[in-house]
C-alpha cells in the first residue's frame, strides 16, 4: 500500500519554500530548486507532497519518455516517427509526478541503457529508458543532492542544461527529451554543492526551523495528529488540497497573459547589478518567478510585490559569499532599486 | 515466539543500560519511532543487548555489517535468474529479509556515510527506492533500526545523528559488584545457555506482554497541550534543530505512558523522553565554553558533575537536562599540570579572527603556483577503489583477469551477439570478451589537520588575528572540497586536540573563535601528541591521504628534557617522525623584519613543504608576481 504523505497544504511556515516550490510548478521554465537547511525542517517532507497538488498535464498516450503532444520539436524517436509516418499522437492528461534519484543510483539506470530481454529475445537493441525518461515533464527530486556522485551530477547537468538526454553507451545510441523541474534538498554541514550544479538551480531557499514557541507547538501537532491517523488527516485536508491544485493549474493558464512593462524590466537589471551578479541569467530567472508569482495571485501585471517575493529566491545563492558567513540578502539595496518603479 | 533460543543473552539479563532498554522498548511499542542508537564504550554489553531485543518481540535481528555494497543492501541482478530468463531479474538484498524485521548494524559510525543515509531513509520511509545495475525497483520494508557505535572513535555527523530517533548512552559500570555480577552471569549463561535463558523465562514473559499491552493502549495514550509545550520549550532551550526533536519526544512519551500501563502521558514521561530525544540533537552551542583556560577551582566542580549518575532514578531528576555528551575524549583531558602559571593563565587572550582570503593550493604545490579551479579540487574526493570494496560506479572492459564482474554489462555486452552462438540450452551464451568489471570508487578523502601554534609569542603585534584569518581560509578551502579537517592547538606543556576531523566545520568557526592565546611554545610535545594521534588515525582510514599542516613561528621554549635545547629537540624528533600516508607543511607564523629561520628548518626536517604566512593569500600572491614581472 502507498503510504501517504503529509499534506502540503498543512506544511506549517516555510512559505517561502513553498513559493519557491510553487513557482516552478507555475513556470517550469524557472529551473528548479534547490532547498538548504538545516536538519528535521520538512524540506524532504515538503517536497514530496508535491506530489498531491502537482497539476495535470498533457502527454502522448503509452509513450514512456512522456513527450508532450503539443510540442513536435521535443519528441522522443518512436513519436517523431509516429508522426513522420503520418499518424496521430493521442493526448492523454496525467497528473504530473515526483520522480525521485535515489543516491544509490548507477549510471545505466539513471540515463537508461540496451534493454536485455528485447535483445536476447529478437536480436534487436532496444533502449530501455531510465530516470531521465521518468523524470521527462514531470518534477525529479534528489534529496541530499550535495551527496550525489559526480558522474551522475554530469548527467543531471547535461540533461537539464539541453533538455535532451543523450547516451551513447553499450552499443545504444539514443537520445529523448528530458525536460524536468529539478529539485534538490541538502543539509549544508554535509558539504556544498559543485558550483556548475548550484548554477543550475533557478531559485534557492535557505530553510530554518521555527523560533517562534506557538509555531514550533504548531508544527509538532500537525505532524503528531497526522501520524495517529494518516487517513483521516488527509482526508480533512482535501478540498484545501484540492483548491492548491487548482490555483497552480489556474496559474498556468494565465502565465502566457501576464505582461511586464519597462519599468519593472529596468528594476530587475538593476537589482542584478547593485548585488554584483554577473551573467545574464539571475534577470532572466527573476523575469520568469515574477510573472509566475503575479500569475499565482491570479494577476497579468507584474508589480513592486513580486519582485519582493522573488528576489532572494533568485539571488541568494547567485551572490559570492563570504566564508562561513551566512549570505545575508539586503534588503534595503533591494528596496532602493524598486523606488524607479 | 520462536523456539528458545540460546544463542542470544536474555534481554532482561543485561545489566544495566537502563536508557537503552527503555530507548528499544519504546521503538517496539510506537510504530513511529523507528530508529535507535545505542553510544556506548568497549564492553559495555551495547551489542548484547541490540541482539538480545529479539527475544521480546519475536522479531528477526537482520545484521548489517559495516562494509555492506549497495547491492547486498538494497539489491542488484540476480545473475542465475537473469540468465535463465533473459530477462533483468532483481536479487533482493538484506534489506528485503528486514521487513517486520529488525535491522542492527554494530558500529555504525565505520559504515560508508553515504549507504547509511539511504539505509535510514528506508528504514524511516518503510521502502527502498532501486534504481542500480540495470534494476528498477521500488518496494516497502516495515523495518526498525538499532545502531550502535563507540563514540571514542570517529562520530557520525550530527546529520546522520539526526535521523535516530532515539540514543541512549550505555556506559561502563564501574563499581566491582556490579562488574562481578556481570562477569557471574556471563559465565552461566556460557557454562549453560538452556537453563540460563529458562531462569529469565518469567522474566522476559513479563516484559513481552507488558510490550503488548502497550501496543494496545498506544493509541489511546492522551497528551495534555501543557505537556506537549513542556517539550517544544524543552527541544528549544537545547536548540535542536528542526522539528525531529520535539516530534520524536511526544511519540516517546507516549509510547512510555503506555509502557507503564497508564493511557495519559505525565510529566515524567516527558522527562524521560527527553533523555532519549534530545542529548544527541543538542546543538553545541550550549555547552560551556572549552576546558583548557578555566581556573582550577571550577575544575574540581567539573570532576564531581562527571562522576555519572548511572544509578540514580532518572525519575527522581526535576529538571531533565539532557546528559552531557560525556565521550571519553573528554573524560580524559591531557591534564593540566597543577603547578602552571596563573599569571599566565590571567594573560590568556583570546584574538578576534583576522582577514580571510582566497588561499593557495598549499596542499599539492609549491608556494608559486595559485589554484585557480578549487571547484575541480573536490573530486579528489572520489578515488577508483583497487579491491571490491567501494561503491560499484560503471563498467568496463577488464584489462586483467577480474574478479569483480559487473553482471548486468556483461549481459548487455554479450546480448546483441546472441544470435550468432550456440546455446546449449541456455538462454544467454556469454564469452570472453563479453565479460566486463565493475570500477568501484570509494570516497577515500583527505585528511587535513591543523596543529596550531597558541602560545603568546604569536600574540605579539596582533599575529594571532592573522593565523586565525588564515586557517579560517584554509578552513574554508578544505570545506568547499569536502575534506576532513580537524584542529589541534598547542601551547604552555601540552597540545590539545580542538576539533577531531570532521567533515562538518559549523563547530570549527566556533572552536577557531575562542581558542585562546597566551603561554610558552611546547613545540616538541606537540609533535609527539600529533605523531601519536595521527598515526593511529591513518591506520584507521587507510587510503585516506593525511595532510599535517604546522602554523607556528617555530620558536620552541619548552623542552622535553631538563636543560635541553628546545629547538634542537624540536628539528631531532622532526627528523625521526614517519607517519604513513601523512605529508607535512609548515606554515610561518613569524612577523617582522627580522625573520628566524625556525619555521623553515623545521619544515626541511619533516620533509615538508614551507610557505610563509603571507604566501598562502593567492590574490596576494598573485599581485606580488605581477609586481616582480613588471
Amino acid at each position: 500500500m502507498e503510504k501517504l504523505l503529509f499534506p502540503f497544504v498543512s506544511i506549517v511556515g516555510q512559505e517561502d519554500m513553498k513559493r519557491a516550490l510553487l513557482l516552478n510548478m507555475v513556470d517550469p521554465g524557472i529551473g528548479g530548486a534547490l532547498i538548504k537547511g538545516e536538519k528535521g525542517t520538512a524540506k524532504s517532507t515538503t517536497v514530496r507532497s508535491l506530489a498531491q497538488i502537482l497539476p495535470y498535464r498533457d502527454t502522448v498516450e503509452g509513450c514512456v519518455f512522456n513527450c508532450d503532444p503539443s510540442r513536435p520539436d521535443r519528441l522522443c524517436p518512436y513519436c517523431a516517427e509516429k508522426l513522420a509516418k503520418g499518424e496521430k499522437l493521442v493526448p492523454e492528461q496525467v497528473q504530473m509526478r515526483v520522480v525521485e534519484l535515489p543516491l544509490s543510483a548507477t549510471e545505466d539506470r539513471v540515463a537508461g541503457t540496451l534493454d536485455i530481454e528485447h535483445v536476447l529475445k529478437t536480436g534487436e537493441k532496444k533502449f530501455e529508458p531510465g530516470v531521465l525518461a521518468q523524470a521527462n515533464g514531470n518534477l525529479l527530486y534528489v534529496d541530499e543532492v550535495n551527496l550525489l556522485d559526480d558522474h551522475i551530477v554530469d548527467l543531471l547537468l547535461d540533461s537539464a542544461a539541453m533538455g535532451v538526454n543523450y547516451i551513447e553507451r553499450e552499443g545504444v545510441s539514443f537520445s529523448h527529451p528530458s525536460r524536468f523541474i529539478l529539485v534538490g534538498t541538502m543539509n549544508p554541514e554535509e558539504g556544498e554543492l559543485r558550483p556548475q550544479l548550484l548554477d543550475r538551480f533557478g531559485l534557492s531557499v535557505d530553510v530554518k526551523g521555527d523560533k517562534d514557541m506557538e509555531m514550533r507547538m504548531e508544527v509538532v501537532k500537525r505532524r503528531v495528529a497526522f501520524d495517529a491517523d494518516p487517513a483521516k488527516y488527509t482526508a480533512q485536508c482535501k478540498a484545501e488540497t484540492d483548491g492548491m491544485r487548482e490555483k497552480i493549474t489556474k496559474a498556468r493558464e494565465l502565465l502566457p497573459k501576464v505582461v511586464t512593462d519597462d519599468s519593472i524590466i529596468r528594476a530587475i537589471v538593476s537589482i542584478t547589478t547593485s548585488f554584483g551578479i554577473d551573467g545574464h541569467r539571475a534577470d532572466i530567472t527573476m523575469m520568469k518567478a515574477a510573472k509566475a508569482n503575479a500569475a499565482l495571485d491570479g494577476r497579468t501585471d507584474v508589480n513592486k510585490d513580486d519582485i519582493r517575493a522573488v528576489a532572494a529566491l533568485v539571488l541568494s545563492h547567485r551572490m559570492r559569499r563570504r566564508p562561513f558567513e551566512e549570505a545575508a540578502f539586503d534588503t534595503e539595496e533591494l528596496e532602493r532599486c524598486l523606488q524607479s518603479i | 515466539m520462536p523456539p528458545v533460543d540460546l544463542r542470544s543473552f536474555p534481554f532482561s539479563a543485561v545489566l544495566g543500560m537502563e536508557d537503552a532498554k527503555r530507548a528499544m522498548q519504546c521503538m517496539l511499542v510506537n510504530p513511529n519511532i523507528r530508529t535507535v542508537m545505542i553510544r556506548g564504550g568497549q564492553g559495555s554489553a551495547k551489542t548484547v543487548l541490540a541482539r538480545s531485543v529479539g527475544r521480546i518481540c519475536g522479531k528477526n535481528i537482520i545484521n548489517v555489517p559495516v562494509n555492506v555494497s549497495e547491492e547486498q543492501l538494497f539489491g542488484g541482478m540476480d545473475i542465475d535468474a537473469t540468465i535463465k530468463e533473459g530477462k533483468a531479474v532483481m536479487q533482493p538484498g538484506l534489506l528485503s529479509r528486514a521487513d517486520g524485521n529488525i535491522v542492527y548494524v554494530d558500529d555504525v559510525n565505520l559504515m560508508d556515510q553515504r549507504i547509511l543515509m539511504s539505509l535510514l531513509n528506508s528504514v524511516i520511509e518503510g521502502r527502498v527506492v532501486l534504481e542500480r545495475e540495470g534494476v528498477s525497483a521500488e518496494y516497502t520494508v516495515d523495518t526498525m533500526l538499532i545502531a550502535t557505535m563507540n563514540p571514542n572513535d570517529s562520530d557520525v555527523s550530527s546529520h546522520v545523528l539526526d535521523r535516530f530517533d532515539l540514543c541512549a548512552y550505555a556506559a561502563f559500570p564501574q563499581e566491582d559488584d556490579r562488574k562481578a555480577e556481570i562477569l557471574r552471569r556471563n559465565m552461566d549463561f556460557q557454562k549453560d545457555p538452556a537453563s540460563f535463558v529458562s531462569l529469565y523465562k518469567e522474566e522476559e514473559d513479563q516484559l513481552i506482554s507488558n510490550i503488548v499491552r502497550a501496543q494496545k493502549i498506544l493509541p489511546l495514550v492522551a497528551m495534555s497541550d501543557d505537556l506537549m509545550g513542556v517539550s517544544v520549550e524543552l527541544a528549544m532551550k537545547v536548540l535542536v534543530d528542526g522539528y525531529r526533536g520535539d516530534i520524536c519526544m511526544i511519540n516517546t512519551a507516549k509510547a512510555l505512558a503506555a509502557l507503564n500501563g497508564r493511557d495519559e502521558v505525565m510529566k515524567k514521561d516527558v522527562e524521560e523522553a527527553a533523555m532519549l530525544c534530545l542529548a544527541h540533537r543538542r546543538n553545541y552551542v550550549q555547552e560551556p565554553p572549552p576546558q583548557p583556560p578555566e581556573p582550577p577551582e571550577e575544575e574540581e566542580e567539573d570532576d564531581q558533575d562527571e562522576e555519572p549518575p548511572e544509578d540514580q532514578d532518572q525519575q527522581d531528576q526535576q529538571e531533565p537536562e539532557p546528559p552531557e555528551d560525556q565521550d571519553n575524549q573528554q573524560q580524559e583531558p591531557p591534564p593540566e599540570s597543577p603547578d602552571m602559571d596563573f599569571q599566565q593563565l590571567l594573560d590568556d587572550m583570546v584574538f578576534e579572527i583576522g582577514e580571510q582570503f582566497r588561499v593557495v593550493d598549499y596542499l599539492n604545490d609549491g608556494p608559486r603556483k595559485v589554484s585557480k579551479t578549487s571547484a575541480k579540487k573536490g573530486r579528489r574526493m572520489m578515488v577508483e577503489s583497487s579491491d571490491s570494496s567501494g561503491r560499484y560506479a560503471r563498467s568496463r572492459v577488464p584489462v586483467d583477469k577480474t574478479h569483480d564482474i559487473a553482471f548486468d554489462a556483461t549481459v548487455r555486452a554479450a546480448a546483441p551477439f546472441q544470435k550468432g552462438r550456440d546455446h546449449e540450452g541456455l538462454t544467454i551464451n556469454i564469452q570472453k570478451q563479453d565479460i566486463r568489471e565493475k570500477v568501484r570508487e570509494m570516497r577515500a578523502g583527505c585528511t587535513i589537520l591543523f596543529l596550531v601554534d597558541a602560545s603568546g609569542s604569536l600574540g605579539v603585534r596582533k599575529r594571532m588575528t592573522a593565523v586565525k584569518g588564515a586557517v579560517l581560509s584554509m578552513l574554508r578551502d578544505s570545506y568547499v572540497k569536502r575534506d576532513r579537517i580537524g584542529m589541534m592547538a598547542f601551547r604552555r606543556d601540552s597540545a590539545e586536540l580542538v576539533l577531531p576531523p570532521t567533515r562538518s566545520v559549523e563547530y570549527s568557526y566556533r572552536k577557531l573563535e575562542e581558542m585562546p592565546t597566551g603561554g610558552k611554545t611546547p613545540l616538541a610535545q606537540a609533535l609527539i601528541t600529533v605523531n601519536e594521534y595521527m598515526t593511529s588515525y591513518s591506520r584507521s582510514h587507510v587510503g585516506e591521504m593525511c595532510y599535517i599542516v604546522i602554523i607556528t613561528d617555530g620558536r620552541a621554549n619548552v623542552a622535553l628534557s631538563e636543560g635541553a635545547n628546545a629547538n634542537e629537540e624540536v628539528l631531532k624528533l622532526a627528523e625521526d617522525m614517519v607517519i604513513p600516508q601523512v605529508k607535512w607543511i609548515v606554515i610561518d607564523a613569524s612577523a617582522g623584519f627580522i625573520r628566524f629561520d625556525n619555521a623553515e628548518k623545521l619544515a626541511r626536517a619533516l620533509e615538508g613543504t614551507y610557505f610563509r604566512l603571507e604566501d598562502l593569500n593567492a590574490d596576494r600572491l598573485a599581485e606580488s608576481v605581477k609586481a616582480v614581472i613588471r
